[in-house]
């Protein structure tokens, strides 16, 4: 009797995950959402340049066209961010996609990108703006497929905050004369 | 009565593997989400204009067999699909197959005419309206055929990439039953 309700919680046990993996694997039950992984608060000292890294992830089964893809009639990933007046955004690096090859063009080089992938955002905050927090804004557009059909062209918005701090020589400059002679 | 939990597994695992083919299929039938309320429904009217500047209305089409094919420029399995359905038009045309492709597609019509000429489409190019996918019960993946008969009706709907042969026999199915392959 123990073996039989072993066997039937095996069973069971079979049966249901094998719906889930199903229910997860059907691609009208999926929208393949990139996803914006949390983005640490960089500091860059004022007048000078600082990194950020934006990482991305595109879900299981899914990829997106790299933002270099071979063919020029695909959708290219792209990061437009839209910066505070004095926060200059001066480059934003892509990473290399990956050539693959898929079955509905098996002789056809696709550079996707798929699972995680970081793009770097160069920021360079103005010598003259306030040492303070400051949020920038953008959209990730993207456009993704699976192994037998393509989803419409979709836009993530991206929010990354950056601290904006005085440089340790502006400090040194505005600090007072530490000898006495200097006075005498 | 004992049951060898063997046995059981098999049977969980045959399960499992019955509804893997189950879903597969779903992925290509008209009874799955969006796609239940259209079958064996008139296929709904629209009027779209075509790259030639004409405007098409689908009723036009009414006597024919029409095979609908959402597409666009960017979408790779579409690709795929577009010289099987210029083969089909030729070898079925004459027998009341209409091939239609309409482009879901922010590119202009002058992208999309050159990516059809290069494709060497034979069959009218619709620039596709949201409102359209919406009567189809939202096209939100491509490819989207929907095979509609002679009588106007959607016998058939699929998504993503299928075979030629797939494609093939929908076709057939939408043309009647006294079309036999060549």
């Amino acid at each position: 009797m123990k073996r039989v309700n072993q066997g039937r919680l095996l069973s069971a046990a079979v049966f249901v995950l094998g719906v889930a993996g199903l229910a997860q694997d059907s691609p009208g039950n999926r929208r393949p959402s990139v996803t914006l992984q949390p983005t640490e608060v960089v500091s860059i000292n004022r007048g000078h340049s600082g990194t950020v890294e934006l990482n991305f992830r595109v879900p299981g089964g899914f990829h997106i066209n790299s933002n270099m893809p071979h063919q020029e009639y695909l959708k290219k990933t792209e990061l437009k961010l839209d910066a505070p007046t004095d926060i200059v955004v001066r480059k934003v690096t892509y990473p290399e996609g990956e050539d693959r090859t898929f079955p509905f063009a098996p002789d056809e080089k696709i550079n996707v990108y798929s699972g995680d992938f970081t793009v770097t955002v160069l920021v360079r905050p103005l010598k003259t703006v306030l040492p303070t927090k400051y949020a920038v804004h953008g959209n990730l557009k993207y456009q993704a497929c699976d192994n037998a059909a393509c989803y419409p062209p979709r836009q993530l918005p991206v929010t990354f905050e950056v601290r904006v701090t005085k440089a340790a020589s502006e400090n040194k400059k505005k600090s007072p004369p530490q000898s006495p002679r200097a006075h005498g | 009565m004992k049951r060898d939990p063997v046995v059981l597994i098999v049977i969980a695992i045959v399960i499992s593997v019955m509804l893997v083919f189950g879903i597969q299929k779903a992925r290509h039938n008209p009874t799955s989400a969006g796609g239940a309320k259209l079958l064996n429904q008139p296929a709904p009217d629209f009027a779209l204009a075509s790259l030639d500047g004409k405007t098409l209305k689908l009723s036009d089409y009414h006597g024919k067999a029409v095979l609908l094919n959402f597409w666009a420029t960017w979408c790779e399995p579409c690709k795929i699909e577009m010289p099987w359905f210029v083969d089909l038009q030729r070898k079925y045309g004459p027998q009341g197959l209409q091939v239609l492709g309409v482009a879901m597609d922010d590119a202009p019509a002058k992208d999309i005419a050159g990516f059809s000429q290069k494709m060497g489409v034979n069959y009218p190019i619709l620039i596709g309206k949201e409102e359209v996918g919406t009567q189809y019960g939202g096209v939100q993946y491509l490819p989207s055929t929907f095979y509609i008969s002679r009588d106007g009706k959607i016998i058939e709907r699929v998504f993503g990439l299928v075979s030629r042969s797939e494609i093939e026999a929908n076709v057939q199915k939408a043309l009647g039953a006294q079309v036999a392959a060549k």
